[in-house]
């Protein structure tokens, strides 16, 4: 089980490589509506049409939850071994959701900056 | 509980700031919160009666849920209490309404999103839609642990009969 501090640690470089990956995303990439801002512990990203992504810091549960337009509401866990925020239901990582979600909404392939 | 009506942006008003983008309630939500259907509780004991119990106080929501089944394996009853925002209670409150009358496989099959779509959840309350999901879940399997343990479909489990000892 993660420690408090590591926890902050960890979820804290998750979500503010995942900004920082999106900010440029929206500069690179001409998405109508597009819109990414983080503040206390809430990733909000808009896709305009296609939907607005939520992702946030879950400090009780050491957890980074999402929701997602596409898939609905996950919970993730911070695997140490692996380096990863994965989920006990689909078995996969957060990384590799929003890699799969957002390359199918943008008509590119995208990879976040998360495994 | 707090009620919706963007209070914080008549005080940014007044301080002659930008008013903060407003959030309001569905008013499907403010309804199932001003109208809870099923708010309640049934005999924890009664051998009919399965209990779910979900969330945690520390993340702000805590969802009970109780059904009464029938021999028939049918929801008679259905009741709740939600210690939460007014979405969560809104969507355990709306969850009993679909739950009643319904076989258990038929419960078993309500989403999430069956939920957030008619409650028109905002993406950041999509998470209280989940936890009603599995507070019917939670329910069900409460139920079928105490009829005796077997978790397939069908009608409240009977009895296990002894297996007779070959002579």
């Amino acid at each position: 089980m993660l420690s408090d501090s590591a926890y902050y640690e960890e979820s804290s470089e998750a979500l503010e490589r995942l900004t920082e990956c999106l900010e440029d995303l929206g500069d690179q990439m001409e998405i109508d509506d597009y819109d990414i801002e983080y503040s206390s512990g809430v990733l909000t990203l808009k896709l305009g049409s296609k939907g607005t992504y939520v992702i946030n810091k879950q400090p009780p549960n050491k957890q980074i939850w999402l929701s997602s337009p596409v898939s609905g509401p996950e919970r993730y866990d911070f695997d140490s071994t692996l380096g990863a925020w994965f989920c006990r239901h689909k078995d996969e990582s957060l990384g590799a959701l929003l890699n799969r979600e957002l390359s199918a909404a943008l008509g590119a392939k995208i990879t976040m900056p998360i495994e | 509980m707090r009620h919706a009506y963007a209070p914080r942006a008549a005080t940014a008003a007044m301080a002659g700031v930008a008013p903060p983008a407003k959030r309001f309630y569905h008013e499907r939500v403010i309804d199932h919160y001003e109208n809870p259907r099923n708010m309640g509780s049934l005999d924890k004991s009664d051998p009919t009666v399965g209990t779910g119990l979900v969330g945690a106080p520390a993340c702000g929501d805590v969802m009970r849920l109780q059904i009464k089944v029938d021999d028939g394996g049918k929801i008679v009853d259905v009741k709740f209490k939600t210690f939460g925002c007014g979405s969560a209670i809104a969507s355990s409150s709306y969850i009993t309404e679909r739950v009643r009358g319904m076989s258990l496989d038929d419960a078993l099959k309500i989403r999430n999103t069956d939920i957030a779509k008619e409650l028109c959840l905002p993406p950041v309350k999509l998470h209280c839609s989940m936890l009603a999901e599995d507070a019917i879940k939670s329910a069900i399997k409460d139920f079928r642990t105490k009829r005796g343990g077997s978790l397939v479909s069908g009608t409240g489990a009977q009895p296990t009969v002894p297996q007779s000892i070959a002579a």
